[in-house]
C-alpha cells in the first residue's frame, strides 16, 4: 500500500496539475475534477482546537484570532494546561481581622501564610484551610507560569494577565488612527459617489437633508458647511536616531549561557516583543483554527462543506474525488523495467459509486472538439443554477474576482507505449454488504485482460513497452485516458428527476518505477 | 560477578516479585518497583536511594564494559526521589536526586545526571555528558532548558502505589533492616 508515501498513480485535474486521487475533488455539477488550486477556499467557522469552542468571526477578529481561554507554551509551543495546587490560607474571624491585618500584608508569600504566626494559631477561630490556586504548566517541557513570574490565580481560566509590551500604547494609537483614516476615506468615497450619481427623484425636495439645499440653508443660517470629521492626528511620527544604546560591558567578559537565550521559534511565537532572554517568555494565547469550505470556481457549488460544530469531524457536503471517480491502484509490474522491452502491469480499479461503471482505457485523450456535446449541455444547464437576471446583467456571483478557469494543457509525461485493451469493461457497483458475503466465483465470460474480479474491484493486466531511447534509472510513466460512465444523481434542471449518465474521462499517469541498470 | 543475586530491600519499600533483578542491588526505604521493571547490576552494585519509582518496562542497567569484570567498588549510585517512567532505559554513570526519566527515553552510559533534571519522552542521549542541575531535555530536537521551578514531589504518587500495589501483586519481602543491623553490631 502507498500509505504515507507519494502515490505512483496521479490524476490530471481539469486545471492540468497532476495530483493523487485523495487530493482531488469532484464537482458533480460541472462534472469535472478539481484540485485545491481551482476551488475557492472559504472560512466556515473559527474554533479553538484545544477547548473546541466555536467563536463567531467578528469576535475572532476582535480577539485577534486567538482563544480567550487557552494558552500555548512560549518555550515549546505546546498547549499549556492549568494545574491546581492547594495553598494553605488562614481564615480569620471578624474580630481578629483588624489585629492581624498588618501581619498578613507583611508576609504575603505562601510560605509565610502556611506557617501562621503564633497568636493566630493560639486562637480557636483561626482555622487553617486550604485554597485551590492554579498555575499554567506545559506537559512537554515542564515550563510553568511561575517561571515567567506570573502569580498563581484563584480561577483556572479567564484571569490570566496579558503580556503588555512596551510600545503597546503606541501600537494601539496607531491602529486607532489608521482605522479612522480608513473610515474617513470610505465616507469620502461614498460622498463622492452620491454626488456623482444622478438623483433618483425627479424633483429635489427642500427637505432633502443631504443635497445642495442643506448646505444652502446652513449658509443662510450662518453655520459653516457640514464637513466630515477629520481623523484626529493624535499620532506623532516616529523619529529615527543615530544614537544606539551601547552594548553592556559584561557582554565581552561574561561567558554566554545559551540556556538563557531564546530560540528563533520562541521569538517568532511571541512577535510583539521578541524576547532574547528566556526569563521574559510569556504564555501566548492559542491561535484559532478554521473549518474550511471549498467551492467550485466555475459553478459556485460547494464541494466541501464541514459540519458547523467544532466537535464534529463530519461533512455536510463532501465531493471528494475518491468517492466518485474510479480509483486506480498500481499492483505490480510483471517484469523488471527495461527500455524497449515489452512488459505488463497489473492495475486494480475500484468503483466507489452505487452505480455500475463502464470503463474504457484510451491511449490518447479525447480532444476538446470531441466534447462539445457534453460541454453544450453543461452550459445550457448553468443559468438555472444561478439567478438568471443577475447573469443577464453581466454580474456573476463569484466570491473571488478571478474565476476564469486557467486552461492548462496537461503535459504528457508518459514515456511508454501502451497496448490498448481490446474492449471496455464493467466495474460493478459498490455494495458494502457484499464484503461479508461468501464469495462464489461465477463462471462468466470475461475479457482476456481481466485477471481477477470481486465486488466492485477489478484487476486488469495492461501491456506496455517503455520507450526505446529511455536511459537507465529513469522513471517509466504510463499515461492513458480513463473514460468512465458516471451516473449523476443531482441535476440542475428541476424538470428531469431521473439520474443522468455522463461519459467522463480523466487522464491518469502511473509511475511504474525506474528502469533497471543495463548490464554492461 | 557474584554467582547469585544479592538484593537488599529496606523496610517500607515495595518491590514486586515479577520485576527482573540481577546482581547486587540495594533498594532504600520507600522505593516502589513495578512488575516487569528491570534492574541489572553486571558491572558493580547498584544502590537506589529513597523514594524512587521504577515503573513498568523501565530498565536500569549497570553494564559491563568490554573486557571488564565485576568490581564491588564500581557502584552505580542513584539518589533519592527519582522517577523512571514506563519503558525508559537508563544506563547513566551517576544519577542524583529528584530526576524524572520520562517514557521511552534512553540515557546512555557516560551521562552524568545531577539533580532536578528531566529527560523528556523518547529522547536518546548517547554521548557522554554532564547534565547540570535542573536541566530539562524536551522535544523532538532534544532542546535543553533550565527549570526555574523545582519539580513537584512524587510523595502522593508513592503513597498511592504503596497502598495499591500490594493488593494486586506479590511483593518481595524487605530483608534488610538498618536498625536491626545496627543493634546486632
Amino acid at each position: 500500500m502507498s500509505f504515507m508515501q507519494p502515490s505512483p498513480v496521479k490524476y490530471a485535474c481539469s486545471c492540468g496539475i497532476l495530483n493523487p486521487i485523495n487530493k482531488l475533488f469532484f464537482c458533480r455539477h460541472c462534472p469535472k475534477l478539481r484540485c485545491g488550486y481551482c476551488v475557492t477556499h472559504e472560512i466556515e467557522s473559527h474554533f479553538c482546537s484545544n477547548c473546541l469552542e466555536n467563536i463567531p468571526s467578528t469576535e475572532a477578529r476582535h480577539k485577534k484570532n486567538c482563544c480567550a481561554n487557552c494558552f500555548d507554551c512560549p518555550c515549546c509551543q505546546h498547549t499549556l494546561s492549568a494545574r491546581a495546587t492547594t495553598v494553605p490560607v488562614v481564615r480569620k474571624s471578624e474580630e481578629s481581622k483588624d489585629a492581624k491585618k498588618p501581619e498578613d500584608e507583611s508576609g504575603d508569600s505562601p510560605a509565610a501564610a502556611s506557617t501562621p504566626p503564633t497568636p493566630a494559631s493560639s486562637k480557636p477561630s483561626a482555622v487553617p484551610t486550604t485554597k485551590k490556586m492554579y498555575y499554567l504548566s506545559c506537559l512537554s517541557c515542564r515550563w510553568t507560569s511561575r517561571d515567567a513570574g506570573i502569580p498563581d490565580q484563584g480561577v483556572a481560566t479567564g484571569t490570566w494577565p496579558d503580556n503588555e509590551c512596551l510600545y503597546q500604547a503606541r501600537f494601539n494609537s496607531l491602529v486607532e488612527y489608521f482605522q479612522a483614516v480608513v473610515l474617513q476615506e470610505k465616507q469620502e468615497k461614498m460622498e463622492f459617489m452620491r454626488r456623482k450619481t444622478p438623483k433618483q427623484h425627479k424633483f429635489p425636495s427642500l427637505t432633502d437633508r443631504t443635497g445642495l439645499t442643506v448646505s444652502l440653508i446652513r449658509r443662510q443660517m450662518g453655520w459653516n458647511d457640514k464637513t466630515i470629521p477629520k481623523a484626529k492626528a493624535v499620532i506623532t511620527p516616529a523619529e529615527a536616531t543615530a544614537e544606539v544604546e551601547e552594548l553592556p560591558a559584561d557582554i565581552f567578559t561574561e561567558p554566554l549561557n545559551l540556556r538563557n537565550v531564546t530560540t528563533i521559534a520562541q521569538r517568532h511565537s511571541q512577535p510583539a516583543d521578541q524576547p532574547t532572554a528566556v526569563s521574559s517568555l510569556y504564555p501566548q494565547r492559542r491561535t484559532l483554527w478554521i473549518k474550511r469550505s471549498l467551492r467550485c470556481r466555475q459553478c459556485e457549488h460547494n464541494l466541501i462543506k464541514p459540519e458547523y460544530h467544532p466537535t464534529s469531524i463530519k461533512y455536510r457536503i463532501q465531493l471528494f474525488a475518491s468517492c466518485h471517480v474510479p480509483e486506480v491502484v498500481m499492483v505490480r509490474c510483471e517484469q523488471s523495467l527495461a527500455s524497449g522491452k515489452s512488459n505488463a502491469i497489473l492495475l486494480k480499479f475500484t468503483n466507489p459509486t452505487m452505480y455500475d461503471m463502464t470503463i474504457r482505457l484510451l491511449t490518447t485523450a479525447p480532444t476538446e472538439d470531441a466534447e462539445p456535446a457534453a460541454e453544450g449541455s453543461r452550459i445550457k444547464e448553468e443559468p438555472v443554477s444561478s439567478s438568471p437576471h443577475l447573469r443577464a446583467a453581466g454580474i456573476t456571483l463569484s466570491r473571488q474576482n478571478s474565476t476564469r478557469e486557467v486552461k492548462r494543457e496537461v503535459t504528457d509525461v508518459s514515456n511508454a507505449e501502451i497496448v490498448p485493451l481490446e474492449s471496455e469493461f464493467v466495474l460493478s457497483q459498490r455494495d458494502d454488504s457484499k464484503e461479508f458475503d461468501e464469495y462464489v466465483q461465477l463462471p462468466t465470460e470475461e475479457p482476456k485482460f481481466i485477471v481477477w474480479r470481486k465486488g466492485n474491484k477489478v484487476l486488469i493486466r495492461l501491456q506496455f513497452t517503455p520507450a526505446e531511447e529511455l536511459p537507465a534509472n529513469t522513471d517509466v510513466v504510463l499515461g492513458f485516458a480513463m473514460q468512465y460512465t458516471y451516473v449523476n444523481t443531482v441535476t440542475n434542471a428541476p424538470e428531469k428527476k431521473e439520474p443522468t449518465t455522463h461519459a467522463l474521462y480523466s487522464r491518469v499517469f502511473i509511475n511504474a518505477g525506474a528502469t533497471e541498470q543495463k548490464a554492461n | 560477578m557474584p554467582s547469585e543475586n544479592r538484593i537488599k530491600i529496606f523496610p517500607k519499600s515495595v518491590v514486586c516479585e515479577e520485576s527482573n533483578l540481577r546482581g547486587d542491588i540495594t533498594f532504600s526505604s520507600g522505593c516502589v518497583v513495578h512488575p516487569s521493571a528491570t534492574v541489572i547490576a553486571d558491572a558493580g552494585p547498584i544502590i537506589i536511594g529513597e523514594n524512587c519509582i521504577i515503573e513498568e518496562y523501565a530498565t536500569i542497567a549497570h553494564r559491563l564494559e568490554p573486557g571488564a569484570s565485576w568490581d564491588a567498588n564500581n557502584i552505580l549510585s542513584i539518589g533519592t526521589h527519582n522517577v523512571f517512567e514506563v519503558g525508559c532505559n537508563v544506563e547513566a554513570a551517576r544519577i542524583g536526586d529528584k530526576n524524572v526519566f520520562e517514557s521511552k527515553c534512553f540515557v546512555g552510559r557516560g551521562v552524568t545526571v545531577t539533580s532536578g533534571c528531566v529527560v523528556g519522552a523518547g529522547i536518546k542521549m548517547l554521548t557522554s555528558q554532564r547534565l547540570s542541575e535542573n536541566t530539562i531535555v524536551y522535544g523532538e530536537q532534544a532542546l535543553q532548558r533550565e527549570a526555574i521551578d523545582k519539580q513537584g514531589s512524587q510523595t502522593l504518587q508513592i503513597d498511592f502505589l504503596r497502598k495499591v500495589l500490594p493488593n494486586y501483586h506479590h511483593l518481595r519481602k524487605p530483608n534488610y533492616d538498618p536498625k536491626k543491623a545496627r543493634s546486632v553490631v
